[in-house]
């Protein structure tokens, strides 16, 4: 169980964090929610998809780390390896809270920075402090707020830019099939991507609606992130 | 006669007219563009009959083909998802008697005829448990997709329940702002013929002469155009269906959130049955029985028995009485006129079947619109053949549900089963059954109402003996085991998976299902 609590200079001097990665961590994932605006990252590394929350069925965006639950192809014992981690990895055990009633959107005034006491990168010993003796912000601390404060605008913003594609019918399902090391064959659903005719197909001012929001973008680098899925491939086979 | 069909008129505003309204615009602009003109006009002040309320997986289709999206559909017309119907009290009259009629089809249906097998040895699970998943949903209130399932596809074959009022606007409200229908509140107050006894033009009240190529009847009983004005004779089979008359309320749910079921439920009285159909805010309930057997008072009384355990003030309920005249018109298309809905005909709505014949009629139209009128007596004949084979398929597999009973508790069901009322057709194909399951081969037309898969589901529902003089193989029975290992495993997963039909719906009124 998480225990999310406010982050604070007092109640939080002796705790430190460790930053290491690996599967201790949790992040042996096959899945993480990613943010548009470090799509120019993943691109060269993951396979970047849209996939529905299966309490809502609404679409949000992942990079695909794996085929599986439980099996994050680019974790090698301690080492993550590629060479960039996506945010949402790399803010952990950290999140940001809203203050006001459950369902309240995220904006940069009415949020809070929490950590999960109960995660466990959370330690006496070893790690990373988070506050000096005086109760000032170690760099370290300094630097997951900066990280944090550009995720909810990018949040908000990756959550406009999905309804976009949504409105506009932009989105349809890719299915693959994976040889798996076992010898077995594995389809995979429930993956949806940029439907590319129907991109071509937007209208003259969509398009410049699109193109000043960087949405075209956006979808092509989506689109070719798809290639990504024979790295993860190739990965798998090494196993 | 090489003029082209370029303006068609239907006449009346209910389910009918604008299901067919909706599939013929949405299937014309696809092809043609603008060049036909769809016009629906109807009587500002006739109350539409609320008929109608279960439908079949066709539907999906129906909806999806007029650029319907599911979840406006859900929103706007009361709906909950129906996977089948549960036939209670039918086979012998016990508290416990009951079978399913689920939408699945049974397990491996394209290759394997699990039927013998069954018979053979595995009586001590139903034969709809024992070959379909669906069953076991429905007894749990269980939805046939996930919230994350795209809108019209599914997980376990669905059809829908839903108030046909608020469906009749709501499919106007986009036949009109999106298909381009046009759409006139006026009285038709005369018909003009032309010299080959075409209808060239309605007169109205307060429109003038409107005329058209094509007009299609969705008066409903009043049947306008093909009974009133080319008086086509009807041709009545209350003397194999008995029940003319419904008595009809709707009763409340004890609180917003009960569960909603996800199945029709039928329940056999003395002289007729209940149906029971679960609506997001309310329960449709409504007697239909053969008055020639009880008295209305009787009726009404077996109604608020049958209420009465789920909502103890029944007596206060509003009931509608409703005439059944079963039966349709000896022909569907005369000249350029062709009737659509209850204007063709009704029956009592056991299987659900108004609905779909009227989807049925309307995509065969659409598809095999004549380009001009010489082109029209050709597809009117062929219509008409099919059309009669599909009203004889309904009434066959009606009757089915009446004569298979074993009941002896009073006259109805004892008339039910006296030989002059059953059809040729289907004492012949009972004769078949007696030794041989029913299967694909028995029923060979294009668009079959009824397949084989209901008829398995009914007559072995029912504990009807099918009985083979050649005994099965241990291949036979290997292969039969695998399936019924593999459905009861289906039956575990689901369970573990599936939301409740209530909370499915929260989901889509809060969230909305994906087109994708």
């Amino acid at each position: 169980m998480s225990n999310f609590t406010p982050l604070d200079p007092a109640s939080h001097q002796n705790i430190r964090v460790i930053t290491d990665r690996g599967a201790d961590y949790g992040e042996n994932i096959h899945l993480v929610p990613v943010v548009a605006d470090e799509l120019r990252q993943l691109v060269l590394e993951y396979p970047v998809c849209l996939l529905k929350d299966p309490n809502t069925g609404q679409f949000g965006m992942h990079a695909l780390l794996g085929f599986e639950p439980g099996n994050n192809l680019f974790l090698q014992a301690e080492r993550w390896q590629a060479n960039y981690i996506p945010l949402h990895i790399r803010r952990q055990p950290f999140m940001v809270a809203v203050n006001g009633p459950t369902g309240t959107a995220a904006t940069p005034e009415n949020t809070v920075v929490t950590i999960d006491m109960n995660h466990p990168r959370v330690t006496q010993t070893g790690g990373e402090s988070l506050f000096s003796e005086h109760g000032e912000p170690s760099e370290y601390t300094r630097q997951i707020s900066s990280l944090l404060a550009g995720l909810i605008p990018a949040v908000i913003r990756t959550e406009r830019f999905v309804e976009a594609l949504v409105q506009h019918q932009l989105i349809e399902a890719i299915q693959f099939t994976v040889n798996l090391a076992d010898g077995s064959k594995q389809s995979f659903g429930g993956l949806y991507t940029i439907n590319e005719e129907a991109l071509a197909q937007l209208s003259e001012q969509q398009v410049m609606d699109f193109h000043q929001q960087g949405y075209f973008q956006a979808c092509h680098l989506l689109l070719a992130s798809i290639g990504n899925i024979q790295k993860l491939v190739i990965l798998q086979s090494q196993r | 006669m090489n003029q082209a069909v370029t303006s068609i008129v239907i006449v009346g505003g209910g389910s009918a007219g604008w299901i067919t309204a909706g599939t013929l615009a949405a299937q014309i602009t696809k092809q043609h563009g603008s060049a036909i003109q769809v016009t629906l006009i109807e009587s500002p002040d006739v109350a539409t009959i609320g008929v109608g309320e279960g439908t079949w997986p066709t539907m999906r289709r129906t909806l999806k083909n007029m650029g319907i999206r599911e979840t406006d559909f859900i929103r706007r017309c009361q709906v909950s998802f129906k996977q089948g119907a549960k036939f209670a009290r039918w086979t012998t009259g016990t508290t416990d008697d009951y079978y399913y009629h689920p939408l699945v089809l049974p397990q491996d249906f394209d290759n394997s005829n699990l039927v013998l097998n069954w018979l053979e040895q595995h009586q001590h699970k139903s034969f709809s448990d024992s070959v379909c998943y669906q069953q076991a949903l429905c007894e749990q209130g269980l939805a046939p997709k996930l919230i994350t399932t795209a809108e019209y596809d599914a997980l376990a074959n669905y059809a829908y329940h839903l108030d046909a009022g608020a469906f009749a606007d709501f499919v106007r409200e986009h036949c009109v702002e999106q298909l381009g229908v046009r759409h006139i509140l006026d009285h038709v107050t005369g018909i003009d013929a032309a010299t080959n006894g075409d209808i060239a033009a309605l007169q109205t009240a307060n429109h003038g002469k409107l005329a058209g190529d094509l007009f299609i009847d969705c008066t409903g009983f009043k049947s306008l155009l093909l009974g009133q004005h080319y008086q086509v004779p009807f041709v009545s089979c209350r003397d194999v269906l008995f029940a003319d008359r419904a008595l009809a309320t709707h009763v409340p749910y004890p609180n917003e959130q009960s569960p909603i079921a996800s199945h029709t439920i039928s329940t056999a009285q003395s002289a007729g049955w209940i149906w029971d159909i679960g609506l997001p805010s309310r329960r449709g309930v409504g007697h239909v029985f053969s008055s020639a057997h009880i008295s209305e008072q009787q009726a009404h009384q077996e109604l608020i028995d049958y209420i009465k355990p789920s909502y103890s003030d029944a007596e206060s309920l509003s009931v509608r009485t409703i005439e059944i005249n079963p039966g349709h018109r000896a022909k569907f298309w005369v000249n350029n006129c062709v009737a659509v809905g209850m204007a063709a005909g009704f029956l009592e709505p056991l299987e659900a079947s108004a609905l779909m014949l009227i989807e049925i009629a309307a995509s065969t139209i659409a598809e095999q619109l004549p380009a001009t009128r010489s082109s029209m007596d050709v597809v009117a004949k062929r219509y008409n053949e099919s059309f009669d084979y599909r009203w004889q398929r309904i009434i066959d597999f009606l009757k089915l549900h009446y004569l298979l009973s074993q009941r002896t508790d009073s006259q109805f069901w004892i008339d039910n089963r006296a030989s002059a009322s059953i059809p040729d057709h289907l004492q012949e194909m009972l004769t078949l059954w007696q030794h041989q399951p029913p299967w694909h081969s028995d029923f060979d037309r294009l668009q079959e109402v009824f397949p084989a898969a209901s008829y398995q589901y009914v007559m072995y529902g029912m504990g009807f003996q099918t009985q083979s003089p050649h005994p099965l193989t241990a291949a036979s029975h290997a292969n039969a085991n695998k399936w019924f290992a593999k459905n009861s495993m289906q039956v575990k997963q689901l369970l573990a998976s599936m939301p409740s039909n209530r909370e499915l719906l929260n989901k889509i009124y809060q969230h909305g299902l994906q087109p994708v």
